[in-house]
């Protein structure tokens, strides 16, 4: 054990050297722009400055406050299948959102960053603010604490609208399972009599409203908690620990879990991202564990998720892919699980424009109760979705984007839904 | 009165929206003034920036996990002199030759570039990672995809006008190109130089061009040979 601690030490301490310490890829001297000498001799004026040499780039401290706007509003036919619907109870193809975004500086190793959101009809809440330090500025070790970006994972942080090709999410990061914080079935029946109906679930153990129930990974609220990564390009290693989880971040913790996110990212060439991310954590409230009897309490409630993702982008062409495995223990239950798989392309077709589609697959493990003639039925309904669409720039921060999307589901009501969307989104 | 100008988009300060085009003024032929000859004189002075320019603000990266890297910042003080009317004849002189417009630490370099219609432009990436240099500009709509590091694609620019280009990747990253029917202009230097040679004697209107200040374009009357001196002061 002591051997392998060391590995991981000197292992770390291997990539914070050649991310920080190693001279930059790149750092040749480049040629001097501006005016090439074939154009200087055909112009018998060339003007002076153009004939100069340019001067070095300038080291201007940056600004100490800096601010960032987004806002965005999608709309599109009905979804009565609740195939869109998020956490927030409303879907991300009819949403209205704004965002301000600031980043304080608080000397050169330091800064505060925070995010004002308004979604829907939700009212105005803080969906980010932490503090970012580096503690060696010549060393790539970063540590953020706060109400911090997901470790987990690539979609959730860029689930911005000018970062999403297309309109909807990842089923992974969108489409509500039946499963909820602060409510389980009592028996595999409870879980299988609801299957698909994850928008609005219940459960016998816990509260007793009907709610919404949870996705893989919350694409739309950030949890809180501390965060480091070490390295940068062409290695980086992030832990954090936070008080949700993934299906249910949180600002305060509801069940004295915490979990552990790791995620490592490995850039080998220019233009290739690989990502590996695991997750653990609590995710049932203390109150639900509180009614369960004594001896069902201490079968655990986590949640465990294991994620690869990789992202390839050369001339007009972005690819991206990723797939979730999440397994979620509840109590007096055997482990249910759900695996969400998408890939997705986007092309630029002519300046400002670009067509983009996803394929995406959400599938669930099997379990057997009474329901179903007793055969062994997946816990939840198996979803599969394909979006298409396209975006044009109407200026550099103001686009617009059209998608049709189809999704099928394996229950007997609303099985499928096809839909059509639209959405502006202006950003700076 | 300026040829090319720059006002305030609603963003704010730094979201810049510029005219198109430049106006038909600027391409127009004074009719004061004479056929280029070998009897011509030069126009320098200097432009002063009255105003305090700051660092260029980039949007906060709230969901980065991690400081951003250090980046270089636009060299905002370079402005552009150029006359408003040309001489006649001016606009035969078409030869456009090639320039460059780098991209180095996530900033373009030079952060304004003036050309002559028909030049033809290089825009290297001397970068460390890839780059996606596009513009939605009437004078010019184009998008060279992602390209990485050492490589270098081209446009010609064959229609005057203002320019204004973009990384599709690096939202803080812009660059002007100003492209002139004439040849009749100059960048200004470190210290706000500038020289305009071998215009023909004549009256003309010279305007001065920055892409967040302004300033009054002025008459001025240039003999046969020596030097005209005329200063700019923008804000």
């Amino acid at each position: 054990m002591r051997l392998r601690v060391r590995d991981l030490t000197h292992l770390l301490a291997a990539v914070v050297w050649s991310a920080g310490g190693a001279p930059a890829r790149g750092e040749t001297p480049a040629p001097e722009p501006g005016i090439a000498p074939s154009a200087q001799s055909s112009t018998p004026a060339e003007p002076p400055a153009a004939e100069e040499a340019e001067p070095p780039p300038q080291r201007i401290e940056p600004r100490r406050l800096t601010l960032g706007f987004e806002a965005s509003g999608a709309f599109s036919s009905r979804d009565v299948g609740f195939f869109d619907y998020t956490d927030h109870e409303q879907t991300v193809l009819r949403l209205a959102r704004a965002s301000v975004t600031a980043s304080l500086r608080l000397g050169s190793r330091a800064a505060l960053l925070g995010e004002v959101r308004a979604a829907g009809g939700e009212g105005v809440r803080a969906s980010a603010l932490y503090l970012r330090v580096r503690p060696w500025p010549e060393r790539p070790v970063d540590i953020q604490a706060g109400r911090i970006p997901p470790t987990f994972g690539a979609f959730a942080r860029r689930s911005y609208a000018s970062d999403n090709p297309l309109i909807g999410y990842p089923l992974g990061y969108q489409y509500l399972t039946t499963l909820r914080p602060d409510a389980v079935p009592a028996s595999a029946d409870d879980l299988l009599g609801i299957r698909g109906r994850g928008w609005l679930s219940s459960f016998p153990v816990g509260s007793f409203e009907p709610a919404h129930g949870l996705p893989l990974v919350a694409a739309t609220r950030w949890d809180t908690g501390a965060q480091v990564r070490v390295g940068s390009e062409p290695a980086s290693l992030t832990a954090a620990v936070t008080t949700g989880s993934l299906s249910n971040p949180r600002v305060r913790d509801d069940n004295d879990g915490k979990q552990v996110a790791l995620r490592g990212e490995v850039r080998p060439a220019v233009g290739w991202v690989f990502g590996v991310s695991a997750a653990q954590g609590a995710f049932l409230e203390r109150q639900v564990l509180a009614a369960m009897p004594v001896g069902l309490r201490d079968t655990g409630s986590r949640q465990r998720a294991l994620g690869a993702d990789a992202e390839y982008s050369r001339g007009y062409w972005l690819l991206r892919g990723e797939g979730i495995w999440s397994e979620w223990r509840l109590p007096g239950l055997p482990p249910v699980s759900a695996v969400a798989v998408y890939a997705e392309a986007r092309r630029t077709l002519l300046p400002g424009f670009h067509a983009a589609a996803r394929v995406d697959r959400l599938a669930f493990s099997r379990l057997s109760g009474r329901l179903f003639g007793g055969r062994p039925t997946t816990w939840d309904a198996p979803v599969t979705r394909i979006e298409a669409g396209g975006g044009y720039r109407l200026a550099r921060h103001v686009s617009v984007k059209a998608i049709y999307q189809y999704n099928w589901r394996d229950t007997l009501r609303f099985r499928t839904l096809a839909v059509v969307a639209g959405q502006v989104s202006i950003w700076y | 009165m300026a040829a090319i100008a720059a006002r305030s988009s609603p963003l704010g300060a730094a979201g810049l929206v510029l005219a198109a085009a430049l106006p038909a003024g600027a391409l127009a032929v004074a009719p004061a003034v004479q056929e280029p000859r070998s009897g011509t004189g030069a126009l320098r002075g200097r432009v002063e920036i009255r105003r305090d320019l700051g660092p260029v603000a980039r949007r906060p990266a709230i969901a980065d996990v991690g400081m951003p890297g250090p980046r270089d910042q636009p060299d905002r003080r370079r402005a552009v002199v150029y006359l408003e009317t040309a001489p006649r004849g001016a606009f035969e002189d078409r030869e456009g030759g090639r320039a460059i417009l780098d991209q180095r630490n996530e900033t373009f370099v030079p952060h304004v570039l003036a050309i002559t219609a028909g030049t033809v432009v290089d825009f290297r990436n001397n970068d460390r990672t890839y780059h996606n240099v596009f513009s939605l500009s009437k004078a010019k709509r184009f998008d060279l995809g992602r390209y990485a590091a050492g490589q270098s694609k081209s446009v010609r620019f064959d229609r005057a006008g203002v320019v204004r280009v973009f990384c599709d990747i690096h939202s803080h990253m812009n660059a002007f190109i100003l492209v002139f029917a004439h040849r009749f202009f100059a960048i200004t230097g470190p210290e706000g130089e500038y020289r305009i040679d071998g215009i023909p004697p004549g009256t003309y209107t010279v305007a001065v061009w920055h892409p967040v200040l302004t300033g009054e374009a002025q008459a001025v009357r240039i003999p046969e040979g020596g030097d005209t001196e005329l200063d700019f002061a923008i804000q």
